[in-house]
């Protein structure tokens, strides 16, 4: 790569690389020696921008934070309720992975090898989802809409459901389900998971 | 700065704190104002992208060990 760069597209550059490289081959699967021979600079370079792997990991989970997936748009309208918002949140959260599964990969990696912040990390992202479900259930409780369930239970199966259909779609080669498109699949989860929460005089 | 209503939403994350602000929203009146503390760093974004879409006004957002708070008047 003989082309100049300047430092912010240097550094812009190191970071998608080691993204593709960390999402392959997981953290400690990787070195620096790879890296910096996949960029095209000499270790010298790599070090002006990141102190260490560590840092350069952190700081490629940094740039996935900065462009996570906005769940306003979804939770702005008018005539909300708890099943469209979850809908829409699960649609947008989704689709953002299927655009750019090299963090569904860094995931799985990190359960086996990662350290304590990047499992937190990745569990933060989840929490979304479980914050929001246990909330509302526990609200629909206390007002008798619903029977009595286990709602952080609930919590936990949704995010099941909603990553083995994230590893089924980005990550198995043979997906059984490859004549329904993931939008389509969404919505039939979201439907059991309705079903089972069984919301009384809903609509 | 003075408020007339305080929503608590450490620990929780998006959208989780923007649902509980808009609700509170819904109860106050044109002109009142709602504090809002929130500990997701994400929340900096959203709550500006939630009053950029529903008009009203975000008085402030500042951050303090930690948590994000946020001022917001409703629309008139």
């Amino acid at each position: 790569m003989a082309k100049r760069l300047s430092a912010e597209q240097r550094r812009a550059s190191i970071i998608e690389v080691a993204k593709r490289l960390f999402a392959t081959k997981g953290f400690h699967g990787v070195s620096i020696d790879e890296i910096v021979r996949e960029v095209g600079v000499s270790p010298a370079i790599l070090y002006r921008h990141f102190a260490s792997k560590e840092d350069l990991y952190q700081a490629v989970l940094q740039e996935f934070s900065c462009t996570r997936e906005s769940y306003v748009e979804t939770v702005v309208e008018d005539d909300i309720s708890f099943e469209k918002v979850l809908r829409g949140m699960t649609r947008v959260f989704v689709n953002s992975i299927v655009k750019d599964p090299d963090l569904l990969k860094m995931e799985m990696h990190s359960q086996l090898e990662g350290s304590q912040a990047s499992q937190d990390f990745f569990l933060n992202r989840w929490k979304s989802f479980t914050d929001y479900i246990e909330y509302n259930l526990s609200e629909l409780q206390a007002n008798d809409k619903i029977e009595n369930i286990n709602v952080r239970a609930a919590g936990l199966m949704y995010q099941g459901m909603i990553r083995e259909l994230l590893l089924l779609k980005c990550m198995h080669a043979n997906d059984r389900f490859k004549e329904t498109h993931i939008d389509q699949l969404v919505n039939e989860l979201v439907d059991l998971f309705m079903k089972i929460i069984s919301i009384k005089n809903q609509g | 700065m003075s408020f007339d209503a305080e929503l608590d939403a450490k620990g929780l994350n998006c959208p989780l704190p923007i649902l509980r602000a808009k609700k509170a929203i819904a109860q106050l009146d044109g002109g009142q104002v709602l504090k809002i503390v929130a500990t997701d760093p994400g929340s900096v974004k959203d709550f500006e992208a939630f009053c950029k879409q529903t008009g009203n006004e975000l008085m402030s957002s500042t951050e303090a060990d930690g948590a994000f708070e946020f001022m917001i008047k409703k629309s008139a």
